[in-house]
């Protein structure tokens, strides 16, 4: 029985994040604060992308890891400035991944 | 009457429509989350029933850890509010783009707003404004696909190859860098972007949890708000 009330606390403290700045900002914002929110979205893919490619969560944490990834991440990147095309920019990002690693004998 | 209920169901369907792009990289997450749960004593309506009720991948599988590790429910959800602290981030700016709406509507968009339903609506909304009911759309979509993948990775876990193994996480930044990419065309994205990449390495190397996130979003942007006034020129344009 614990373990479904132990969702309704997750879901409460997840909820809480999600919804309390969506219902407090119901006015314009301040322009201070529009133009810090204009530059949010660009920051949070970033920070979603980098550390996912160069990084590698072990028993002892998270570490620095440079391998494949990184190249295929690259090559996406590429693929994606020069088409904007989302499925584009996962096959090739994928099949160099794969090619890497197997050239390099992974 | 009628014409503003055709416009929302449409809008609502774009929004799912638009967000199957993200399918591929959640349903490997999904799947190896099923797996992992399972394998920490979950039973089947509890490893779908986190994914329904909770609803946030991380969190998710750093529960199925601390479960495993059988601690007690209060750290549990305590780890879950650090790691989804992201979310205040997300969620204030989406309503930047959505604050016109009726609050119910906002109430019901925050219950599943995530980092992939964000991004499929910030890139909507900053091509054609802001649309509450394409943000519904489109939490429906990923909520739909993340229960999916849940249930299929109970069902077949055993018998799918580690999908890490194989490199299928790899899919989800890849997911986000073409969502990235067409962003950084102007010097003040690309600046919070180099700067967010820094922080965020940094940051994910040294903190716990998604920290790096939150910490990496907060001085990113507001490091272009910064460099966006110091030279105007170079400023994207208005918002509609």
């Amino acid at each position: 029985m614990s373990i479904w009330l132990t969702y309704v606390g997750m879901a409460a403290v997840t909820y809480a994040a999600r919804a309390i700045p969506l219902l407090v900002m119901r006015n314009n914002p301040p322009p201070w604060l529009a133009l810090w929110l204009r530059y949010v979205p660009a920051a949070v893919f970033t920070a979603l992308v980098v550390p996912a490619l160069v990084t590698t969560s072990g028993a002892a944490g998270r570490v620095l890891s440079l391998g494949p990834a990184v190249l295929a991440g690259i090559i996406g990147a590429l693929v994606a400035w020069r088409t904007s095309n989302a499925i584009l920019t996962v096959v090739c990002g994928m099949v160099s991944f794969w090619v890497i690693r197997m050239v390099m004998g992974g | 009457m009628q014409a503003e209920t055709t416009g929302r169901w449409q809008a609502m369907r774009r929004g799912f429509v638009a967000t199957m792009i993200v399918w591929p990289g959640v349903a490997p997450f999904g799947m190896v989350y099923a797996v992992s749960a399972l394998a920490a004593g979950l039973s089947f309506a509890e490893t779908l029933g986190m994914s329904l009720i909770v609803f946030a991948g991380a969190s998710q599988f750093t529960a199925v850890g601390l479960f495993a590790a059988g601690a007690n429910p209060i750290s549990i959800i305590a780890a879950t509010a650090i790691i989804n602290a992201r979310h205040l981030l997300l969620a204030a700016s989406t309503a930047s783009y959505i604050r016109q709406s009726p609050g119910w509507l906002r109430a019901v968009v925050a219950f599943q707003l995530t980092d992939e339903t964000y991004a499929v609506g910030v890139q909507q909304f900053e091509k054609t404004g802001g649309d509450a009911w394409f943000q519904f759309g489109a939490n429906l979509s990923l909520y739909f696909i993340w229960a999916l993948s849940t249930v299929i990775g109970s069902l077949l876990g055993a018998l799918i190859p580690d999908p890490a193994g194989l490199g299928l996480d790899l899919i989800f930044p890849l997911t986000f860098i073409a969502f990235l990419m067409p962003m950084v065309r102007d010097r003040v994205n690309r600046s919070v972007a180099l700067l967010a990449a820094g922080i965020s390495v940094a940051a994910a190397l040294w903190l716990p949890g998604s920290w790096y996130v939150l910490l990496a979003g907060l001085i990113g942007s507001a490091f272009g708000a910064w460099f966006a006034v110091l030279t105007p020129m170079q400023a994207p344009k208005e918002q509609p």
